[in-house]
């Protein structure tokens, strides 16, 4: 047979598409994996924005409560309770670091009681504790001890600074912190095994095309690097449909929550546990959670695929 | 170019497949191999594309001693040999062209500096019209065409084949040997791997025949 070389071009070779991939789509245990990193990635979203709201009502809260004190005058038989109180507000504002203090009326007092005794009672026969609500300008400069000891010369006045709630809100919040991101170390840890497991599916039944990668030349980290290729897809895309899934879930519970209870009970639920509102912040962390999952499919397959290679090469 | 000094082979704790190999084959010749099922044929063309080591002995390849190469270096070394198989061993994903440029990609050279050359190799082989069809559609010759053609697009010193006759017919098994001829006369190295023996009979290479596990040349 004669060699004859110089030969005619093959005229449709010229507008060829991108060459397929050499690692095929399918063969890559591919919607299941989607669906799992997906999954882990809205768990991630869940478990990250649930620490995200709860530290910022703490913080907000603890920052509110931070700001303000309370004077709580009890009636003492002997003393009369105006001149206390204009003595407790006089002490208070010659504090420094106090930007103003007022005493509560005696309707603003009996109101606070309703929630206890009910509305309508006649209470001006009983003599009950009046209160001084002290605003600091600045909690760090304030002079909490001074007023203490200004206010031992007021018969039954005590001061109350709100440190036991506030160290105990602390505490709360940041027990939840802690166990959120100890749920989000195990769904990190969970989703690297599912990878790892996933992987070696993938290479043993793509072991033909490892081997004629092999025989035909292709370097360990070239075939590793086609594997990665695909797994890295595949994270993107899970990552991506896990992340929008875990806003739509915040959105949906944010607008949920907000009808379900009376605009005034909600701004006073929102005053006491936060808004249930993510924040850009909030948001730019879920989707900071897309890539970070996506990374972590394609280096975990990545190892995983290499140590198979280094295994059988 | 490959020399083989008291080389044997087993399998875990076997048998030895193979005993006390000592040859040499010169640059630019065409041996066949031959000998029964079972006698260690592929096992032999295995330790040539150094996908197996011996377990005793010593494979020296283009003057150098194979048990002393690293990994990138058997690698390397590798892309001086082509392979043929019997079962083609084509990715059924990829076109024919791809299946044939894939020792170029996997180089990492560009599409556009290897399209022409395999285009033509392709042409050469009795391919050209069948560039975009995917292995499935291709009959057994054709596949094993394009099997040939990916072992020699990369241009191999050494081109070993194992069986590449088996899955098609006396007549085309001609045509196949033919263009292994072919390729040898264009200065490839070539070991084919057979047990026809119209196919011994119809061409005057020489003849390594293996027989429980030790190897007699004859012409």
């Amino acid at each position: 047979m004669p060699i004859e070389l110089k030969l005619p071009r093959f005229v449709g070779i010229e507008n060829r598409e991108r060459a397929a991939a050499i690692v095929p789509e399918r063969s890559v245990s591919g919607r299941t994996l989607v669906l799992l990193i997906a999954i882990m990635t809205f768990l991630s979203g869940v478990t990250l924005g649930g620490v995200v709201l709860v530290q910022k009502s703490a913080i907000a809260w603890s920052s509110d409560v931070g700001r303000e004190m309370t004077i709580q005058i009890r009636p003492v038989e002997g003393e009369v309770m105006d001149s206390n109180l204009r003595t407790a507000v006089a002490l208070a504002e010659a504090t420094p670091g106090v930007a103003s203090a007022r005493a509560l009326t005696l309707e603003e007092s009996q109101k606070l009681l309703e929630p206890w005794l009910g509305a309508g009672l006649d209470l001006t026969a009983i003599d009950i504790p009046r209160l001084v609500v002290v605003q600091l300008a600045d909690p760090a400069e304030a002079d909490v001890d001074k007023l203490q000891r200004d206010l031992s010369a007021v018969k039954g006045a005590s001061l109350d600074t709100h440190a036991a709630w506030r160290q105990q809100l602390n505490v709360m919040a940041g027990t939840i912190v802690a166990s959120g991101l100890l749920v989000l170390t195990l769904i990190v840890v969970a989703t690297v095994l599912a990878i790892i497991f996933a992987t070696r599916g993938t290479m043993a039944s793509n072991r033909e095309i490892v081997d004629v990668l092999h025989f035909i030349g292709a370097s360990n980290s070239f075939i590793a690097g086609e594997f990665q290729g695909r797994f890295l897809t595949i994270g993107f895309r899970g990552g991506i449909f896990g992340g929008l899934a875990a806003l739509l879930f915040f959105l949906l519970v944010g607008v949920a929550a907000g009808s379900m209870v009376p605009q005034e009970a909600g701004q006073q639920l929102g005053i006491l546990f936060g808004r249930f509102a993510l924040g850009i912040d909030g948001m730019f962390g879920i989707l900071a959670v897309v890539p970070v999952i996506a990374a972590l499919t394609a280096i975990t397959s990545r190892m995983t695929v290499r140590r198979f290679l280094q295994k059988t090469s | 170019m490959i020399e083989f000094s008291n080389v044997g082979l087993r399998y875990g704790q076997g048998p030895e497949i193979l005993r006390d190999l000592n040859f040499r084959i010169e640059p630019g010749t065409f041996h066949f191999l031959t000998g029964p099922s079972g006698s260690g044929k592929t096992s032999l063309l295995k330790l040539l594309l150094l996908s197996l080591r011996p377990t005793r002995g010593r494979v020296t390849l283009f003057g150098k001693d194979t048990s002393s190469l690293d990994q990138d270096a058997l690698l390397q070394m590798r892309r001086h040999i082509g392979i043929v198989f019997q079962e083609f061993r084509l990715l059924d994903h990829l076109t024919t062209f791809e299946n044939v440029a894939l020792p170029l990609r996997v180089l990492g050279e560009p599409e556009a500096s290897y399209r022409a050359n395999v285009t033509e190799l392709l042409e050469w082989v009795g391919l050209g019209q069948r560039l975009d069809a995917l292995p499935a559609v291709l009959s057994g010759g054709e596949k094993q065409r394009a099997a040939i053609a990916r072992a020699v697009i990369g241009r191999p010193d050494i081109l070993l084949a194992d069986e590449p006759t088996g899955n098609v017919d006396p007549e085309l098994s001609l045509r196949l040997v033919r263009l292994f001829a072919e390729l040898n006369k264009m200065g490839t190295t070539i070991i084919l791997a057979t047990h026809e023996l119209p196919l011994l009979d119809a061409f005057p290479f020489p003849r390594m025949i293996l027989n429980e596990g030790e190897i007699v040349f004859a012409d």
